[in-house]
């Protein structure tokens, strides 16, 4: 799951964009600044770099306990909570750009009759993820297609896709403008027949790289579906994006993850990803 | 009356000024705020409504409910497009064909416009919502020991093989089949074939907009040019919003011409173009009063109201027909005008006060039914009578005295006229029918008593039933996609079954009876799996339960309190550590507790909801028709997911055998890109009320036909079952869709209108009193209006007519306009008599002018609804074939024509009529009036 959680969590901090939504994003590009910047402008492809690194794999491991409310466009709530584990493979590296494979265990334990269901990612660079579900109410083990990842996750309004990361590489990435404190990326996919948007803005703050506000659009050139941080915090030396939400413009309806006990670096045993550990869920890590 | 008649005589201009000021402050009250809304703001304009659901008023509880549900389920009329492809061997499943579905689907998605009322809201298709290849999921095992979601059709298929996959994935998801693609189909020998057609669902935000939404899918279609395949549009909100429209249309076309039919008419009968110009002034006069009153008022015009035109315009000018037909054979007695109008008008006022008063009554009376269109309908045809009442005896006189008398020399029964006039065809009928029916009386009242009857009988057949999409001809676009899509698929008529919990949310006293008892056994199993330090935790929890009790007034509060308790003693730094996960799992029991109140994730309610579905499926109407196609439901999410989960196999096609595999299952179910999908089926919970959810369900039901005795068939089916198969938990059950809002507002249509029926037949009855002074004469009176009415009824029961919403209307018009013959005839006979002192002897001239003059009335009626046959749409047609079988009968009341049955019931009044005047002659109250003279 998540590399969204982290990945928010890591579109961290702005502190002045907290504020309701993209304010930031709204802020006017200032070119001049920009020009006279250009020296140290860094490149596309190393903006989209430390953006994916510090919105996915800052520590070598991490935790979290997320709740996450479903907020329908009728004014109704129904609320999810879940602990989120993540393991880094490449553990040596903890270079700003490093990305590569990841392992994550969503453990959810809200609403209770889902307690001790389990949502497992190998997450991997190159290649198809390997995802797994356990079901205890059905005593039930399944591996999990890849086929789309643009499904809603738990009926919420994020996409298993905004849940483990989508792929960088699966877009092509342009400067299209810049704010006074934002890089806006435009990703257009390579395969637009395996998404249903034809491209999404991402606002990259200049500063700590963290992305903190994400725009949809649709054939019709019609912005139809926001994610953004809404609070953020230092844990731990990182920053962390402790608020963020997505909102469908389509249906007005919108989802909203808080992360709590967030922590990092807690050498967190390679075993526990495992499918043994489906069954059997590592208590004392998820509490 | 003479002051108003020589009022009018002596001064028409003041009259004529009168009418036509009247009329033009009422057409300009109606007609400015239309037109120039901004000018005229505290004017009403004309505001339309063609929406039947308007039948019954907007706080009627079954609309209140409808509404409140599809709320609750996220609901939304719905327009059908279906595609068939008689000529491809695999139907729709081939390549060009669905990518024509593709395109028109992607269409369709944009078919929103801005919300006028609220401009931050999108009006028309509800994309999200819509059901069709490309928007909807499915759910398949992929590799071993996977399951995915993907889009049955997110792109046009490029192959045969592609095309064909799609029908085979769709067809393996129960909520698909039969209604996303056919399940009708049958191969050449009669067995079931794999589908061949399909049907896009595409919701909207306003059923009004059908009609624009219909009318650009159509344009779409035809931009695909010429193919193999035929799309057909249709759904309830469709057939609704489509007939309003042509009514409208319709009516447009048919009030112009019943004006011009009646015209020609009367130009035939008295060949004075000055003379017949008056009536159809006042005609004209008292439509433009009656709807610009009706508009000026704030009323809509419906699709009853917009009837009222062609219903005034032939009343209207009855009455002047009886004065211009009388004014016609005496006006050579004396060649004065002014003295012949005078004359005519004092023969007539009484008999015309009266037939217009009970015409008025008649329709009037539709106001005793509980359906706000009629009532308005009946009142203003009611007040547009007493219009026309009001000008006929003001304006017609007037307008005589503006006659050159010179121009009249030649007019009405002169003696080379009369010498004519007596050998007529028409004359000669009556003279005939007068002495037929003096002569053989007894014989013809006992056809009178074999007729009623037969009609008794008749009407204990009548079949009450009603069906919108009936209500168009047979040929009719919307009737041809009607029977098509029901025959591929489950059904095109959506009727909705709501079941809701009816154990209680229990009182905290309650609830901490059963955590208690609930409690014990966790404990135990907790224990058993190796948790540690259960049973002090949960001895500290229930401790701590019954404390917190006394403070929580609601269920709900009091478990969270508790569940926040146990999370916060699992966090606490005091918490012992061999203490903690007993904890967690005690925070997590509490809190599964608040769920168990949500009764439609329980296994057992899930499987008795399937066996429901499996007795729907079995539900016969009384000529053997399967009644329900499909029904779609929650249970078969559940067994699908399951069955997928499980690898596809059918043997899982079951109800998992506890409450979390039941919520884990539907856990799934949301992972898809639907997710919002589910709460179309089951209530959605609701944290911010404190709401759980999973308390109502909606059952969604296909029926093949949208008449309401199959739906009451089928309301009937489910209460017999759920009477003889209890549930396992009890549940209360209720209806919502429009098919089921059509069985209500015809129930109380029927029973209104026999209501109405009754009260103003009494009034009818007293009025005739107060005509004949004479509670025999006034009974007499009603007599051939019983026959008649009953032979009607009786008629429509033998030929299997059904007794719809058209038909109903027509009884008050039956009653209000059948009585008008029998006054005048009584009135006249009884006047007759007193001169001619015998009964015998009034049968003659009785049969002359009067007969003329009733049966010319009756002749105007009858053409005048002529061209309701004009119309496209069947109910027009089955209220004009109505009405003239209605005026036929009446007709034939007063003359013999040909040997039928018809002439034979009608007869059977008159003959009646006077077979009891003949009695009633020998009996007191009568025998003392002779006495008298």
């Amino acid at each position: 799951m998540n590399r969204f959680i982290f990945s928010i969590a890591l579109f961290s901090l702005l502190l002045f964009c907290m504020q309701p939504t993209g304010k930031c994003a709204e802020t006017e590009s200032t070119p001049e600044v920009a020009a006279g910047a250009s020296a140290e402008k860094p490149s596309v492809d190393k903006i989209v770099a430390k953006a994916n690194h510090i919105a996915y794999y800052q520590g070598r491991d991490g935790r979290a306990d997320v709740e996450m409310t479903i907020i329908d466009q009728d004014g109704k709530e129904r609320s999810r909570q879940f602990t989120i584990l993540r393991r880094d493979v490449e553990v040596e590296d903890d270079s700003p750009v490093q990305a590569g494979d990841q392992k994550f265990y969503v453990y959810f334990k809200r609403p209770a009759d889902w307690n001790k269901t389990v949502f497992m990612v190998h997450k991997k660079v190159d290649g198809d993820d390997d995802r797994w579900l356990y079901l205890p109410g059905l005593d039930l083990v399944k591996r999990i297609a890849a086929s789309d990842k643009r499904t809603s996750f738990v009926g919420s309004h994020f996409l298993y896709e905004d849940v483990s990361g989508r792929n960088p590489n699966e877009d092509r990435h342009e400067l299209s403008s810049e704010t006074e404190d934002a890089y806006v990326l435009k990703n257009t996919p390579k395969n637009p027949e395996t998404v249903e948007f034809s491209y999404y803005l991402m606002y990259v703050h200049k500063k700590t790289f963290l992305p903190y506000y994400l725009e949809y659009y649709n054939s019709k050139g019609e912005k139809y579906r926001v994610g953004r941080a809404v609070s953020t915090e230092t844990i731990d030396g990182y920053l962390t994006v402790t608020k963020g939400e997505m909102e469908d413009l389509n249906t007005g309806g919108k989802t909203v993850v808080t992360y709590s006990k967030v922590k990092y670096n807690t050498d967190l045993p390679d075993d526990i990803f495992t499918e043994r550990y489906l069954r059997n869920p590592p208590r004392k890590e998820l509490r | 009356m003479n002051k108003l008649v020589r009022f009018s005589v002596n001064n028409p201009k003041v009259i004529t000024v009168m009418m036509v000021i009247i009329t033009i402050i009422l057409a300009l009250l109606a007609a400015l705020p239309t037109l120039l809304p901004e000018s005229f703001p505290r004017l009403k304009p004309a505001m339309i409504d063609t929406d039947p659901e308007n039948m019954l008023p907007e706080d009627e509880p079954v609309r209140v409910f409808h509404q409140e549900m599809k709320k609750t389920f996220a609901l939304w009329d719905m327009i059908v497009v279906g595609v068939v492809n008689n000529h491809h061997p695999e139907g729709v499943f081939n390549v060009a064909t669905l990518q024509k579905i593709h395109a028109l689907a992607s269409y369709a998605e944009e078919l929103t416009w801005a919300d006028p009322d609220n401009p931050e809201h999108k009006s028309g298709v509800i994309a999200v919502d819509m059901l069709a290849p490309s928007t909807v999921d499915n759910i398949e095992p992929g590799a071993i020991g996977e399951v995915k979601f993907e889009w049955l059709m997110k792109s046009p298929p490029a192959t045969p093989e592609e095309a064909l996959a799609v029908r085979d994935k769709a067809k393996r998801i129960p909520m698909f089949n039969g209604t996303l693609v056919s399940d009708g189909d049958k191969d050449a020998t009669g067995q079931t074939a794999a589908p061949k057609a399909i049907a896009i669902y595409i919701p909207l935000t306003d059923k009004h907009l059908s009609y624009k939404v219909a009318s650009k899918l159509q344009e779409r279609i035809a931009d695909f040019g010429i193919g193999d395949e035929e799309f057909h549009i249709t759904g309830l909100p469709v057939a609704e919003d489509t007939f309003g429209v042509e009514m409208f249309k319709q009516m447009a076309l048919s009030a112009p011409l019943a004006m011009l039919i009646i015209f020609l008419l009367m130009w035939f009968f008295f060949r004075k173009f000055s003379l017949i110009i008056s009536p159809m002034i006042v005609a004209v006069v008292c439509v433009i009063q009656t709807m610009g009153l009706l508009v000026t008022t704030g009323h809509t015009i419906h699709i009853m109201s917009s009837m009222i035109p062609i219903f005034i315009m032939p009343i209207a000018v009855l009455d002047a027909i009886h004065i211009l037909s009388e004014f016609f054979d005496r006006y050579q007695e004396s060649k004065d005008k002014r003295e012949t109008i005078l004359k005519v008008m004092d023969t007539l006022f009484t008999p015309m006060l009266y037939t217009s008063l009970t015409t008025a009554v008649g329709f009037a009376s539709l106001a005793l039914t509980p359906i706000p269109p009629v009532q308005v309908f009946g009142l203003f045809i009611a007040f547009g009578v007493m219009m026309a009442w009001l000008w006929t005896v003001t304006f017609i006189p007037a307008s005589i005295m503006f006659i050159r008398q010179k121009s009249l020399d030649n007019f009405g029964l002169t003696e080379h006229n009369q010498e004519v006039e007596s050998h007529s065809l028409l004359s000669r009928l009556l003279a005939a029918t007068g002495r037929l029916t003096f002569q053989h009386a007894k014989l013809i009242m006992l056809l009178a008593v074999l007729v009623a009857l037969a009609a008794i009988y008749g009407i204990s057949k009548i079949n009450i039933n009603d069906n919108p999409v009936k209500w168009f001809e047979p040929n009719h676009s919307i009737r041809i996609a009607d029977k098509e899509l029901n025959k591929h698929f489950a059904g095109t008529y959506m009727a909705y079954l709501t079941l809701a919990s009816a154990a209680g949310d229990e009182t905290v006293p309650a609830t901490l009876a059963s955590l208690e008892k609930a409690a014990e056994a966790k404990a135990k199993t907790l224990a058993e799996d190796g948790y540690e330090g259960v049973t002090a935790v949960f001895a500290n929890l229930l401790t701590q339960a019954k404390k917190l009790a006394p403070e929580a007034v609601f269920r709900a509060q009091f478990l969270k309190l508790l569940e926040t308790y146990a999370q916060e003693q699992a966090e606490a730094k005091t918490t012992p550590e061999v203490q903690i996960d007993a904890w967690y799992e005690a925070a997590t029991f509490v809190s599964s507790e608040k769920q168990s109140i949500q009764t439609f994730k329980d296994p057992g309610v899930l499987n008795w909801i399937a066996g429901l579905q499996q007795h729907l499926l079995t539900l016969q109407s009384r000529d053997q028709r399967q009644l329900v196609g499909k029904s779609s439901s929650l249970a078969d999410i559940v067994r699908t997911v399951y069955r997928e989960l499980r690898g596809g196999s059918q043997e899982y096609y079951i109800i998992p055998d506890n409450r979390q595999g039941v919520a884990q299952t539907l856990m799934q179910y949301q992972n898809s890109h639907r997710p919002q999908d589910l709460w179309h089926f089951v209530e959605k919970p609701d944290e911010t009320a404190d709401q759980p959810g999973y308390r109502k369900i909606s059952l969604w039901i296909q029926l093949k036909s949208g008449d309401n005795q199959d739906m009451q068939e089928v309301i009937d089916g489910v209460d017999a079952y759920i009477a003889g198969n209890p549930p396992t938990s009890p549940l209360t059950h209720n209806w919502f869709g429009l098919t089921y809002i059509n069985v209500i507002w015809q129930d109380k249509m029927v029973q209104g209108m026999l209501g109405a029926f009754l009260g103003s037949f009494l009034v009818v009855f007293l009025i005739m009193m107060l005509l004949f002074r004479s509670a025999l004469w006034g009974l007499l009176s009603m007599v051939p209006l019983l026959v008649t009415i009953g032979a009607i009824y009786g008629l429509i029961g033998f030929i299997g007519k059904d007794y719809d919403m058209p038909v109903a209307v027509l009884s008050s018009l039956s009653l209000g306009l059948a009585i008008d013959y029998a006054i005048h005839f009584l009135a006249r006979s009884r006047e007759l008599r007193a001169t001619q002192g015998e009964w015998q002897a009034t049968v003659g001239p009785m049969f002359g002018e009067p007969a003329r003059a009733i049966t010319r009335n009756v002749l105007v009626i009858g053409v005048g609804f002529l061209p309701l046959l004009a119309c496209k749409c069947g109910t027009c047609i089955a209220m004009g074939v109505t009405a003239i079988i209605l005026i036929g009968i009446n007709i034939y009341q007063f003359m013999e024509a040909g040997i039928t049955t018809l002439s034979l019931i009608s007869i059977i009044g008159v003959v009646m009529l006077f077979l009891l005047c003949c009695l009633a002659s020998r009996r007191s109250s009568c025998r003392q009036e002779t006495h008298n003279r």
